[in-house]
């Protein structure tokens, strides 16, 4: 279980991440610990799987990447091997089964539209399923997964 | 599409995955080793005010951290709405993405946004937001399963 002074870790490390050389230096100051029981801390959440990672997000769209949000609508009894070949993809980042007609929604990720749209039409063969929609974002108001713990 | 330099695609290709948990994690993570740290440091600093990098941070299994349900939420708004609606959506803290997508879902819900609550019920959420806008055609589109959950490789 985290307690209170886990909590102020996770928020600065979402939030305020110090691009310092010693990092955790400077998040023990700020939650009144050593350096050597911040990294500890970090190191249990993230054993626990409460951190995914420490890293950077990169702009995709800045990286000239496309993206789309699919939703399929796939017969349970192909779910098993759609859900196998789409995951196969390391372009695809996120896949969700959803309370819906469409039950399967994932993102790709992708270098070119090209490339989208060929993964696309090979899923499509591959699985038999057809009805696949491919969203894109048009607009993007927001894009911040940081959450108050 | 805009280039990095060799030596930001370097740095890139570490910081895309994940940091050392150690005293000193630029200098001591993966192919960092070696390169002087104020160089590593300074490059994603630059990197960030380029824009190429969104944010620095950790990231967080939201679900292990206390935020059990997420629903995608979809909306049905009118064009001349879009804009506004959108901005209003985004300004809510329990919302951590907010696109228009076209085509629509459903030939009419093109605003999506997806919905992170840690106690309250994810429904009393969604009361606020469309009363705020105005907006009553919404379909709730609840996670039953997750199949994968990754972030991209952008540099190989």
């Amino acid at each position: 279980m985290m307690d209170e002074i886990d909590k102020k870790i996770l928020n600065i490390l979402q939030k305020e991440f110090p691009l310092e050389e010693q990092p955790f230096l400077i998040v023990g100051k700020r939650c009144g610990i050593s350096e050597n029981e911040t990294i500890i801390r970090v190191k249990k959440m993230k054993e626990e799987g409460i951190i995914r990672r420490i890293g950077a997000v990169f702009d995709g769209k800045k990286l000239g990447r496309v993206s789309t949000l699919c939703a399929a609508r796939v017969p349970e009894e192909k779910i098993d091997n759609f859900v196998q070949i789409v995951n196969a993809n390391r372009n695809v980042t996120h896949n969700y089964r959803r309370d819906n007609e469409y039950n399967i929604w994932f993102t790709v990720n992708a270098p070119t539209d090209k490339e989208l749209k060929a993964f696309l039409k090979e899923v499509k063969e591959k699985t038999g399923v057809t009805d696949i929609l491919d969203m894109r974002a048009a607009t993007t108001f927001k894009i911040d997964a940081s959450f108050d713990v | 599409m805009e280039n990095l330099t060799a030596k930001q695609k370097i740095v890139a290709r570490v910081i895309q995955k994940d940091i050392a948990v150690t005293k000193f994690p630029f200098k001591e993570t993966g192919a960092l080793r070696g390169l002087p740290q104020g160089e590593v440091l300074r490059t994603i600093r630059q990197l960030l005010e380029k824009g190429f990098i969104r944010k620095f941070a950790a990231i967080l299994r939201h679900q292990k951290a206390g935020y059990k349900k997420n629903a995608l939420v979809v909306w049905s708004v009118p064009a001349k709405q879009i804009q506004e609606t959108g901005n209003l959506f985004a300004s809510f803290p329990f919302i951590s993405h907010c696109y228009e997508r076209k085509p629509a879902f459903e030939n009419k819900y093109n605003i999506f946004t997806m919905l992170h609550s840690n106690d309250k019920k994810i429904s009393s959420f969604i009361n606020e937001m469309a009363t705020a806008a105005g907006m009553n055609d919404y379909l709730i589109l609840e996670s039953v399963q997750e199949y994968k959950k990754a972030s991209p490789e952008y540099f190989k």
